[in-house]
């Protein structure tokens, strides 16, 4: 889906192996007061990989992603990012959200601040980027979403669609070595969900690791090395694309897949 | 009016017996409606001209203009309160002007169109205050005061201009605005008793120039704003041994001039501490969040005449043994505390209206949460509870009537010098009371609508 003339940008570290691995989660458990909404999870993710996590709702798998950057606290296991074991240390919690970029189902876009702001904002406070290196590296990232002329407009003056590409933008301004996408396109008119999709692609190519929680199968077959089926707060099955649709082994897969598709 | 214009299609045109029928007869009930309420307002619109323009006897009110404005201040020495009209016209002419400068700044930035305030709309909002100043002066009868209005209009306006300042003078054209209003209440107080208010200005000016600094890490920003304060307190402790100018301390204030200065220092007291009060009570730590809605349910509990009662009796024992507050002084201390329990409970409402997806997007990107309070939620609530803050403060403004029960001279009981007076012992004491009231709303009524228009200012580039 990419253009042929212009290189694709590389998210890639070049002092480390492709595969080596980033993400480690180990029996982890998460519960809502009695309700238990991961089970055991077990999952292991490399770099440059792109995981595409499918499920019914209420299956748990926001719940999964959102335990990776400790925005819900997982209450057994482990949670390696990088190397850094998730604890109630804020300290730690803070570095890896540093290094894990996220994007919200709602956009979550700070309505008083412009597009730009938005973009520079964390940079500038977290990185202390000087506002000038700021401002540069938040028009590259607009022109990589293909909105450069909206740097000074508000979120409210653009469209779902738009407001989906900056938020890609605010998060790639930290430069994350992981990129999480929470259901993206879910809040999205129909006719906006192929501009964020493309978006998405891109960063595939260029190398970034991602996991991708989403109902989009034609993102998840194009675009996924790997596809993990959730239910009930478990994962059920793991596959490439090509296995996990054509030739799916568990039941409750095999019904999910027959009522969506 | 403009309504029936917009029914112009149902009615003949500029026909006065279509909008009559259209607006006051429509149906019967409307009609029995109409036929009850004309009598009784032409009756009351009747009665209130005989009052206003032949019973009335209004010189109680004229006689005792001075009185009502300055109250028990001492006469010798009007030319600072003067002055002082001079330097806050200047003032808010250029906070005004700043402001629209800041906010042309902005739109440019965001590729909007920037609306200039026009002068109509200036008189639209603070119709009610002119309407009352004007009244002022003509029952003045001399034209001393209108030449202080027109000084002040005049200066006002010269302050106004620094819309036009460069960009890169913003900043300091604020700075400049601030001590503007610093002089202009201590052209009054002078430098003797009143030296820590500008210290206590120059720290919180001096820690939120420093705390912004980018590069600085984390750890050093607290050091550093902390020699920045000690240093900016030195340097204005030692200016003001230096200038020595000595004044009138507010204990000696009264009238409409105390009224106006106690309601806008309780204010700006009161909105730091409500604000830390509300972040208090959301904390994560019980400590300080039951010791802060203890203390907001205490004092929402209480009316604020006991306070201030508290502020005279009880303060003194609280206080070290020979601390000498004055009556002023305690009555500020009473009406912040009393006010920012409010506060508190307003802006803790706009907290809780901002969803929760800005927070965890801040907390995403790995921002510290001081910085996500500061960056991305206050903006936010803050903005929300404007109208509800300012209720607060037009509230807070009208109880300060309340002060007379510690014998404080302010603006109502000047009533109580008027009516010692031989003449006036036992007539127009309606007349007084009409007078005070038409004060007292001509003030709130311009607050009201400033904070409609702060409103909209803000929503810039919100749906």
């Amino acid at each position: 889906m990419s253009s042929d003339t212009v290189p694709a940008t590389v998210y890639t570290d070049a002092t480390r192996a492709k595969g080596e691995v980033i993400i480690e989660l180990d029996s982890v458990d998460k519960y809502f007061g009695d309700f238990q909404a991961l089970k055991d999870i077990n999952m292991r993710v490399g770099l440059q990989e792109v995981v595409v996590v499918i499920g019914p709702s209420g299956s748990g798998k926001s719940t999964l992603i959102r335990c990776i950057n400790r925005l819900e606290k997982h209450d057994r296991g482990t949670i390696i990012v990088d190397g850094i074991e998730l604890s109630d240390d804020i300290r730690n919690i803070q570095v890896v959200r540093r290094e894990t970029g996220m994007v919200f189902q709602q956009f979550n876009l700070f309505p008083h601040l412009t597009v730009m702001d938005n973009i520079t904002l964390a940079p500038r406070q977290v990185r202390h980027l000087p506002k000038k290196e700021a401002d540069d590296l938040a028009m590259e990232l607009l022109e990589r979403v293909k909105i450069p002329e909206q740097a000074r407009k508000y979120p409210g003056q653009l469209s779902g669609g738009q407001q989906q590409r900056v938020a890609i933008a605010r998060s790639l301004a930290m430069r994350p070595k992981v990129m999480l996408f929470d259901e993206v396109t879910s809040a999205l008119d129909p006719e906006m969900i192929k501009e964020v999709l493309d978006v998405m692609v891109e960063l595939a190519e260029g190398g970034m690791t991602m996991i991708v929680v989403t109902h989009e199968m034609g993102f998840a077959r194009a675009v996924a090395n790997r596809v993990v089926f959730m239910s009930d707060g478990q994962i059920v099955e793991v596959g490439t694309p090509e296995h996990f649709f054509t030739s799916p082994q568990e039941d409750r897969t095999k019904l999910f897949l027959s009522q969506i598709l | 009016m403009t309504a029936s214009a917009e029914r112009a299609p149902v009615l003949p045109e500029g026909s006065a017996l279509g909008w009559i029928k259209e607006r006051l007869f429509r149906n019967v009930w409307s009609g029995a409606v109409t036929v009850v309420l004309i009598p009784v307002l032409i009756y009351v619109g009747y009665r209130a001209f005989v009052f206003i323009f032949i019973n009335g006897q209004w010189a109680a009110v004229s006689r005792n203009l001075t009185n009502f404005i300055m109250g028990r201040y001492p006469r010798d020495q009007t030319w600072r309160l003067v002055a002082q009209m001079m330097l806050l016209a200047l003032a808010f002419g250029a906070g005004a002007g700043t402001g629209s400068g800041t906010a042309r700044d902005k739109a440019e930035e965001a590729g909007l169109v920037y609306v200039p305030p026009t002068l109509a709309g200036t008189l639209r909002r603070f119709w009610s205050l002119i309407a009352f100043v004007l009244v002022l002066l003509v029952m003045a009868g001399s034209t001393g005061p209108w030449l202080v209005a027109g000084a002040a209009v005049v200066l006002g306006y010269v302050g106004w201009q620094s819309w036009r300042l460069p960009r890169s003078l913003r900043m300091l054209s604020w700075l400049a605005t601030a001590l503007l209003l610093l002089a202009g209440f201590q052209v009054v107080s002078g430098t003797d008793g009143m030296a820590w208010l500008p210290v206590a200005l120059a720290v919180a000016f001096a820690v939120w120039l420093v705390v912004p600094v980018e590069r600085l890490q984390a750890v050093m920003r607290p050091v550093v704003s902390l020699v920045a304060s000690l240093a900016a307190a030195a340097v204005v402790f030692g200016v003001y041994q230096v200038i020595a100018f000595p004044g009138i301390g507010w204990d000696q204030w009264s009238g409409m001039h105390l009224t106006l200065w106690w309601s806008a220092i309780v204010s700006a007291l009161a909105f730091p501490v409500g604000l830390l009060l509300a972040l208090a009570r959301r904390s994560n730590l019980p400590a300080l969040r039951y010791l802060a809605t203890t203390y907001i349910e205490l004092i929402r509990g209480v009316p604020l005449i006991t306070l201030l009662f508290m502020g005279q009796f009880i303060l003194g024992f609280m206080l070290p043994a020979g601390t000498n507050l004055s009556s002023i002084s305690r009555s500020i201390a009473a009406g912040t505390l009393f006010t920012a329990a409010y506060l508190a409970e307003i802006v803790r409402g706009g907290l809780q209206s901002l969803p929760p997806g800005q927070a965890e997007a801040g907390q995403a990107l790995g921002m510290a949460p001081t910085t996500i309070m500061r960056k991305i939620v206050l903006p936010q609530a803050l903005r929300a509870v404007i109208p509800a803050m300012v209720g607060q403060f037009i509230s807070l403004f009208k109880d300060s009537s309340l002060l007379f029960i510690i014998n404080v001279t302010e603006f109502l009981s000047v009533r109580g010098i008027v009516h010692a007076q031989p003449d006036f012992r036992v007539i127009a004491h309606a007349e007084t009371l009409v007078f005070v009231a038409v004060g007292y709303w001509a003030f709130a009524f311009a607050m009201s609508r400033e904070s409609q228009r702060l409103e909209r200012r803000l929503g810039i580039g919100e749906r």
